[in-house]
């Protein structure tokens, strides 16, 4: 019994700390949120700890895109070489009277 | 072919540009992504617009001319779509702390591009007379393109508005304005060799039809 009561008397502290101390660990929403922005201010410099974080995504978009771009325009020339060789083969084939 | 060359130059020079603009006071470095994401959205809607418009015309007139167009701007949406929807994230992730939010603008630009998607697999895998169903689908797409734009303006929502480019100093806009020219050349360039392998594949389509009647 005296074992029970000691326990009980634990989880009592431990319950209530947690719960004293979950409100203070919670940021603020009105912190930490981002709001919606009307227009966009220039500034001359960039502070120095926004260049290393921001430039791997920076040249990770500038790379996708351009690499994108590159393959859409060879697959674009490589199927237009291709159907345009057919073409010929065709006319080819045309020219001489009979079916490839 | 002149097109191609002065826009494949100003491709090549838009990062020299584009790193001459000023930094954003909030958002610092990674706001430059704005310069390359903000020209493929826009190229994204105009080539669903381009889809949708040529296939009206195909389902009201038969035109198979249309048709191509629609098929070259189809696939010209998946890919400006794709580049849109990546480098959006990558900007998000910096300037909001998340890839992505399941926001309306953000949203209504997945469905759009899965609409294109949808389109070029209906189209590559329908079979016989999938022109037409997948004509229909593509107006679904060009119906969502005014959605996408307003969206930002009506729900709420931490994308930037519609607001920002006019209020856009020089040192801004003219890297902005010099990317939406580069990309509007690009999609040109690319619409026209993507009508001509269509073009072409007709012309193949034609002869093996002929030699086969013989």
């Amino acid at each position: 019994m005296k074992t029970l009561k000691r326990w009980c008397a634990v989880l009592s502290v431990v319950f209530v700390s947690a719960v004293v101390s979950v409100p203070a660990q919670q940021p603020s929403p009105q912190s930490s949120q981002p709001t919606q922005q009307n227009e966009f201010i220039p500034i001359d410099q960039l502070p120095p700890q926004e260049q290393l974080a921001a430039a791997p995504l920076l040249i990770g978009a500038y790379v996708f895109v351009l690499a994108v771009l590159f393959l859409y325009v060879l697959s674009v020339a490589r199927r237009l070489t291709n159907v345009q060789r057919e073409l010929d083969r065709l006319d080819t084939t045309i020219k001489q009277g009979g079916r490839a | 072919m002149a097109v191609a060359v002065v826009c494949g130059a100003m491709l090549a020079i838009s990062p020299l540009v584009i790193a001459s603009a000023d930094y954003e006071s909030t958002m610092g470095l990674v706001q430059k992504i704005f310069y390359y994401h903000m020209p493929s959205a826009w190229i994204f809607l105009t080539a669903s617009i381009v889809c949708g418009v040529a296939s009206i015309r195909y389902l009201m007139t038969g035109d198979p001319r249309h048709d191509r167009t629609a098929l070259a701007a189809g696939e010209l949406v998946v890919v400006f779509g794709l580049l849109t929807l990546v480098t959006g994230p990558l900007w998000a992730r910096k300037a909001w702390g998340t890839f992505w939010i399941w926001d309306a603008r953000t949203t209504s630009s997945l469905v759009s591009w899965m609409i294109a998607c949808a389109y070029l697999i209906l189209r590559r895998y329908g079979g016989p007379g999938s022109e037409k169903l997948a004509a229909a689908l593509a107006l679904f797409g060009m119906a969502n393109v005014p959605f996408i734009y307003i969206s930002v303006n009506y729900w709420r929502t931490i994308h930037p508005a519609t607001s920002v480019v006019p209020k856009l100093p020089f040192t801004m806009g003219f890297p902005l304005w010099f990317c939406v020219i580069t990309f509007a050349l690009l999609f040109i360039v690319l619409l026209k060799l993507r009508v001509r392998v269509e073009e072409q594949q007709a012309r193949v389509d034609a002869l093996y039809l002929s030699l086969d009647e013989r």
